[in-house]
């Protein structure tokens, strides 16, 4: 019986599984990878964020990461440490105000900020006469500027290490400019101590070109002649500028190669830079050195705690560290209140 | 009751005789029989029982006039209600009976019926209004055919569309409850209120609750104000920054594709001599940076971090970072591909 065989029964094979890669294949570093989480309820516009924040994490993020209310801190350090998951955004909320924290994994340190305001990507959209958005400029990590952080500040440091290792490093001599499709902001301002996050896209223009040329090089279509005198005036006759047209030095490159058809190394070509949010301005509240854990480094209300003997946790315990934390959070809270009045 | 009188002096075949009667009265037999006088063959009442029905006639009309079931003569009236019925409807002449009816005790009850009457038509008359002229000449016209409870089709008609003119007439009142029976008008009033209220409550706790929920959250301006304008400068000259490094840095391995082997030999050594050419330069000379803006410590020395003075007196580790303060770190972190490696 057992000779026949059922011809329907398909040979078993082995589902190759395509691993995302772990480093960059040209120069060998450590790929960064994020999640994008929160801890408690959040409200709509809240949950929100949390996806333009993954968005903007992109590619090397968990878009669809599930969450449930029985999820503690463990199952995604657990999980972070078999996806290779280096850093945690985690938002919450309480009462007050929302509260942004940037983790980097398994150690830490953690960096608690307070979100002062905040803009979804949507709203900027809404605002904006012509939003730009595609798909593919999420197909590559953002660059990163850091604007007013050298002040020479611990804690400014801190915040500056971290964030210059949440994305990709960039090795200039095998990046390709094509593959530079957005950047990330944050500038510190040192008076009102409050950090601006912003997320612009990255559009090259040529200069020197009316804009009538250019409009027709990229749209491939018939262009109205029906004003016109002679083919030349097409060319020769200059469009009305708009004020944005004007070109200031500062903002234009050379190009090291072609970047589409448009932009070529030949010649200069301008930088445009159009907001795609979200958008938030974030006050850094505090600093722990571990994951969610351990001893405050930087407080920005002034209650640092001076132990080091408690230093060594338990992973188990770090749940329950979690809840200290965010009473400490409350206890902050109150803190500001006071200094409010 | 006097036909009961007969059938017990006469027996079955009377009570027959009027059931033929009976038969006969149906429809329009009522205006032909107008005049006979039945009660010849019928009625042979004694004095003392004629007295008897009389006062027994009085009593009933003086007590109710309107009530028929609870008479005690039950049997004898339906005959004698028949005819009397068209007589004094169609012609109201109370006089005739008389004539026509000898027996006494029929004399009462056609007054009592057209008094009856009167009442109506006084009540059709002040229902009307000016109107109710003709609503009289309607009435009369009816000629004795019609019972006075039921009105013709085409009268109803005319009744109801006066009725309902009338309703249209009526303006209605301005009271923001509408019409409202008046008795339950102060407690419906109440009860709006009440609800008003209630609305104004839960209004105001879920607006409070709304707040909560997009606390912080910042519709933007339509337009580019000048800070964002100014955040924008500092993220193209950032971008600017980069470019042109990349640009640099490219430029000598034109032509060269880094994914391929043989350009990778040739790449390396060109990116040598650039390194080492580059090794005495200070970090503001190079251009590496793509985080531009913060590139701005001023501190003079190689940029790579050996050849410094205080190299080993640095620590990257993040740990100790608080205990020996050093300026350079950041700018450290930033060398990309070259001298990453010691902050991992």
């Amino acid at each position: 019986m057992g000779r026949f065989k059922n011809k329907n029964r398909k040979p078993f094979v082995k589902q190759i599984v395509k691993k995302p890669p772990t480093v960059d294949h040209v120069t060998g570093d450590k790929i960064p990878k994020s999640f994008v989480f929160s801890r408690g309820k959040l409200p709509g516009p809240l949950r929100q964020l949390q996806m333009d924040l993954r968005k903007l994490m992109l590619p090397y993020t968990a878009l669809k990461l599930k969450e449930t209310k029985r999820n503690n801190l463990r199952d995604f350090v657990k999980l972070a440490s078999d996806m290779m998951v280096t850093h945690f955004l985690i938002l919450s909320k309480t009462d007050s105000a929302a509260y942004l924290r940037v983790a980097r994994m398994k150690n830490g340190p953690t960096l608690t900020f307070k979100i002062h305001e905040y803009s979804l990507a949507a709203d900027i959209a809404q605002s904006q006469l012509r939003p730009r958005c595609p798909a593919e400029i999420f197909k590559t990590p953002p660059l990163i500027v850091l604007s007013g952080f050298g002040t020479g500040e611990q804690h400014l440091k801190v915040a500056t290490l971290i964030f210059q290792n949440i994305f990709p490093a960039i090795d200039i001599n095998t990046v390709k400019l094509s593959s530079c499709q957005r950047i990330v902001l944050l500038n510190y301002d040192k008076e009102t101590k409050l950090i601006d996050f912003r997320h612009y896209s990255i559009r090259l223009q040529p200069v020197g070109v009316s804009r009538r040329i250019r409009k027709f090089v990229q749209n491939h279509q018939v262009p109205d002649l029906r004003s016109l005198q002679d083919v030349s005036d097409f060319v020769t006759k200059a469009g009305y500028g708009s004020e944005s047209e004007a070109d200031d030095e500062a903002a234009t490159v050379n190009l090291s190669s072609d970047i589409g058809r448009v932009n070529r190394a030949s010649t200069k070509s301008a930088v445009k830079l159009q907001e795609i949010g979200p958008r938030m301005t974030l006050q850094l509240v505090k600093i722990e050195q571990g994951l969610c854990t351990g001893d405050v480094i930087f407080s920005e209300y002034g209650n640092v705690t001076k132990k080091s003997e408690n230093e060594e946790e338990d992973e188990q315990e770090s749940d329950e560290e979690m809840d200290e934390q965010e009473n400490e959070d409350e206890e902050e809270q109150e803190i500001e209140e006071e200094l409010e009045d | 009751m006097a036909e009961e009188l007969q059938s017990v002096s006469e027996g079955g075949r009377m009570f027959r005789k009027r059931k033929m009667e009976h038969k006969k009265k149906g429809g329009k037999g009522k205006k032909k029989f107008k005049g006979v006088p039945f009660s010849e063959k019928r009625i042979k009442v004694d004095n003392k029982m004629k007295k008897l029905f009389e006062k027994r006639a009085r009593d009933y009309n003086s007590d109710n006039e309107d009530d028929e079931a609870p008479a005690p003569v039950s049997r004898a009236k339906p005959t004698s209600y028949d005819k009397q019925e068209p007589k004094s409807y169609g012609k109201e002449k109370p006089n005739s009976y008389g004539k026509e009816k000898p027996n006494s005790y029929g004399k009462e009850k056609p007054t009592s019926y057209r008094k009856e009457e009167d009442d109506f038509e006084e009540e059709w008359v002040d229902d009307e209004g000016e109107d109710g002229n003709e609503e009289l000449e309607v009435s009369e016209d009816e000629d004795g055919e019609i019972q006075p409870g039921i009105t013709k089709f085409i009268d109803g008609c005319k009744a109801f569309r006066l009725a309902f003119k009338k309703l249209l007439k009526k303006s209605a009142s301005d009271d923001i409850l509408g019409p409202v029976l008046s008795a339950h008008k102060k407690l419906v009033a109440e009860k709006l209120a009440e609800e008003d209220v209630e609305r104004k409550v839960k209004g105001e706790a879920k607006k409070e609750k709304h707040l909560i929920r997009e606390k912080g959250h910042a519709k933007p301006v339509n337009f580019l104000n000048a800070h964002e304008k100014s955040l924008i400068g500092v993220a193209t000259k950032g971008v600017v920054k980069l470019f042109n490094a990349v640009n640099k840095a490219q430029h000598a391995q034109k032509g060269l594709n880094p994914s391929r082997a043989k350009d990778e030999k040739a790449i390396k050594k060109r990116r040598r001599e650039v390194f080492f050419s580059e090794l005495g330069k200070t970090p503001s000379q190079i251009a590496v940076s793509k985080a531009g803006a913060s590139n701005s410590s001023k501190d003079e020395g190689p940029s790579w971090a050996p050849l410094r003075d205080n190299y080993m007196l640095t620590n990257p580790k993040l740990k100790d970072w608080d205990k020996n303060p050093d300026t350079s770190v950041a700018d450290d972190v930033r060398m990309s591909a070259d001298s990453d490696s010691s902050d991992e």
